[in-house]
């Protein structure tokens, strides 16, 4: 009996020895955790335990609380953890914990872990994380929406929590981060239709650290731009036919799409210039025509280019058969724009022409409304000239015949020169011709013209027979012993016959006859 | 002759009376009425919301410097024999948790969000000038302590603003001890901070500018909760 007890006893020993029994390992802790800044969770990492039951206490001290207390709640968060509720906690103190291995072989504490509350705070995750792909035809976009953790009070104010979220397509490692800010929602604009993506979402707490990521959720973007396709070529068709259509009708009628944007510039216009005096080539004509001088020259008159002569008729022999045309167009008398309105301008002429001219007035031709022409401008300018003295007799002009018009007593203005009739009174005369007494031209009025039917050729002046009644129905002094002046016209070419306007000129070779100019003024 | 001995003592300490009073009434800026041009007149949410963003900043600061600290001196954080720390702020009473916060009246709350930012001025400055001294830190740590100690300067008149924007309005009695109470100077004046070390210093303040950020989102969400709560 005694021996078997003692056997038992060594064996108990033995057993004991041989298994090495020790003290507890010494206790770690891992860390502390407040998931909203109201309540913590510490957690340790228990060591060896030495093969004897040990167990874990956790006792703390805290800053403006007396003594030392143990871990109020070692079950609520697990196995090795201690749970402080709100009761408990208390922010802005310091906490210092230990935890306390104990066997049968001893204790063993762990080292301290000081910490204050407003440190640890780590939040959990959001939740219910949703992803809805929000379908418009022109951009797709992912809207994103989560939960606050439950557990947080953001409403008191007591937290701010800030949120950040993170993407990625499905084959992709590369993870894109943006931020929330405060907003439980978010809208992802960058996405590519046909493609999967992966979102996550975590949060912070004022100026603790980041909770842990969610869990990802996944999500396709439809395919749907095929659908779209047949109405994007209809619409590009349809709006292509026009512009087709606009195109081909412009190549078709170039030319007149060419005419309306782009008229025809028109050609210069110079007043008192003939074009087609221009175009006949006569240098002097051309010269003529475009000299327009203020100045004009001292009125001598050359004796020698005074070889006009007009052809008077009062025959209607004369008639032309261009009368027509007479009617109808304007004859013009091109004057130089020099001309000056001038007393000074003075025919040097002989005294017998003065006191000719002196005694003539002009008559006041009664201005037969058939051959009237009103004087207006270049091209307007009807020349009526005043036949004087119709009563005597003027030798019918043989084909080049030239009318002495000296016998006339009726003398005459020299209108050689004439180059344009302005108006009623006004002779435009050539540069270097000489000068018309406008100013008696001015007195008389165009009425020296009155009688000229007819100018139609360079040397031929066709004049109204001026008829002694219609003088005396009119009364005035046209009857009288006036004798209307009668220009001279200077050389056969270029009296004016046409409507363009062409002046006489006076350049007139000296070869001239000298028979004509008895007349000279 | 009691009497002229009366009216010599009294005359005086009138005149004080009056240049105290305008003393103090310096720092307040008076708010804006309605109607004058060119004054914007800002809603209360909308002050709360700048002091509150100011504390915000302020707190960051704080927690920038004392990471730093920390690297440069590793203090060891579980020395047993600091479990008390030594802020000079410890005699202000101040609520540990939200339902404390929260169960605490307006105006004692509003004192004593001010009751701290009036302790903190000097120990910040002169610790802004210790460290500019030493050349042991760099300028950023240096131009981080300025910033921080004029914030609090900036977060005290901006506090005040506010209270007088609700006493105005009514919301909150005019019962809150103006700034130049007694045992606030005497908080400021007081030599323990001169006796910390920088590093608990710095430890103290951002635990402290943590409290005021706190405390201003308690108050704002319970007085105009309708903007961002």
């Amino acid at each position: 009996m005694k021996g078997g007890v003692e056997l038992l006893l060594l064996l108990l020993l033995w057993s004991v020895e041989s298994s090495s029994l020790s003290p507890p390992g010494k206790p770690v802790l891992l860390g502390c955790r407040s998931p909203e800044k109201e309540t913590f969770t510490c957690w340790w990492k228990p060591g060896s335990d030495g093969g004897l039951p040990t167990e874990h206490h956790l006792y703390y001290e805290r800053e403006r609380l007396e003594g030392t207390h143990e871990c109020p709640d070692y079950r609520s968060a697990g196995s090795n953890s201690c749970f402080f509720d709100r009761k408990h906690t208390s922010i802005w103190v310091d906490y210092v914990l230990t935890v306390v291995a104990s066997s049968a072989l001893g204790n063993v504490s762990s080292d301290p872990l000081k910490f204050d509350v407003m440190e640890i705070v780590k939040p959990y995750a959001p939740e219910n994380v949703t992803l809805v792909v929000e379908e418009r035809p022109e951009s797709p976009h992912l809207h994103v929406t989560w939960k606050r953790p439950s557990n947080t009070d953001p409403r008191s104010g007591w937290v701010t929590i800030k949120y950040q979220l993170r993407v990625k397509q499905e084959n992709n490692n590369d993870w894109k981060s943006y931020t929330s800010g405060t907003q439980t929602s978010f809208s992802l604009y960058s996405v590519s239709p046909g493609a999967a993506y992966l979102v996550q979402v975590r949060c912070m707490l004022d100026h603790g650290s980041w909770s842990e990521w969610s869990n990802s959720t996944l999500v396709k973007i439809p395919n749907y731009v095929q659908s779209q396709r047949p109405f994007q070529m209809l619409v590009s068709i349809f709006s292509a036919v026009p512009v087709v259509a606009a195109l081909c009708v412009l190549v078709t009628k170039w030319k007149y799409v060419k005419l309306c944007l782009l008229p025809p510039v028109p050609g210069p216009k110079i007043r008192g210039v003939d074009v087609q005096l221009l175009k006949s080539g006569q240098s002097e004509d051309v010269l003529s025509a475009l000299i327009v001088s203020q100045n004009f020259p001292s009125a001598v008159t050359r004796k020698d280019q005074m070889e006009d002569y007009v052809v008077v008729s009062d025959s209607s022999e004369w008639l032309l058969p261009a009368s027509s045309k007479s009617q109808k167009k304007k004859k013009s008398l091109i004057i130089p724009a020099g001309f000056h309105l001038d007393s000074k301008l003075q025919w040097k002429a002989s005294s017998q022409a003065e006191e000719s001219r002196n005694e003539t007035s002009d008559l006041e031709p009664p201005q037969l409304p058939s051959q009237k022409q009103t004087f207006s401008g270049a091209n307007s300018a009807a020349a009526n000239l005043h036949t004087g003295a119709p009563e005597k007799p003027v030798q019918p002009l043989a084909n080049n015949g030239y009318v002495d018009i000296q016998r006339q007593e009726s003398m005459q203005v020299d209108y050689s020169r004439v180059k344009e009739v302005n108006g009623d009174d006004v002779l435009i005369l050539q540069k270097e011709t000489l000068s018309v007494d406008v100013q008696r031209r001015e007195r008389r009025g165009s009425e020296d013209y009155s009688r000229v039917k007819e100018v139609s050729s360079d040397s031929v002046v066709l004049l109204q027979r001026q008829n002694d009644c219609f003088c005396k129905e009119k009364g005035n002094h046209c009857c009288t012993n006036q004798t209307p002046r009668i220009p001279h016209v200077t050389g056969p070419s270029s009296v004016c016959t046409d409507l363009s306007g062409h002046s006489w000129t006076s350049e007139d070779t000296p070869s001239e006859t000298q028979s004509g100019t008895s007349s000279q003024l | 002759m009691v009497d002229r001995v009366a009216v010599g003592a009294v005359w005086p300490v009138l005149v004080g009376l009056v240049f105290c009073g305008e003393l103090t009434t310096v720092d307040a800026a008076p708010l804006c009425t309605n109607a004058q041009a060119g004054c914007h007149v800002l809603s209360l949410a909308n002050l709360f919301d700048r002091v509150i963003q100011h504390s915000a900043r302020m707190h960051g600061i704080s927690n920038d410097l004392h990471s730093e600290f920390e690297l440069y001196f590793l203090p060891s954080k579980n020395q047993i024999g600091r479990v008390s720390r030594n802020c000079h702020t410890s005699t202000i009473l101040t609520p540990n948790g939200k339902e404390n916060a929260q169960r605490m009246a307006r105006e004692e709350l509003t004192e004593v969000i001010l009751k701290l930012l009036v302790a903190w001025r000097d120990p910040l400055w002169h610790f802004h000038q210790g460290l500019a001294h030493h050349h042991d830190f760099n300028n950023f740590s240096s131009n981080k302590s300025l910033e921080m100690s004029d914030m609090v300067h900036e977060l005290r008149k901006g506090v005040q603003k506010v209270v007088e924007k609700m006493q105005t309005l009514g919301i909150i009695s005019n019962s809150i001890s103006s700034l130049a109470s007694p045992e606030v100077l005497l908080a400021s004046n007081s030599a323990e901070w001169r006796l910390m070390k920088d590093y608990d210093l710095l430890y103290c303040f951002r635990r402290d500018s943590n409290k005021v950020q706190n405390y201003l989102k308690i108050l704002k969400c319970r007085i105009v909760p309708e903007h961002g709560c």
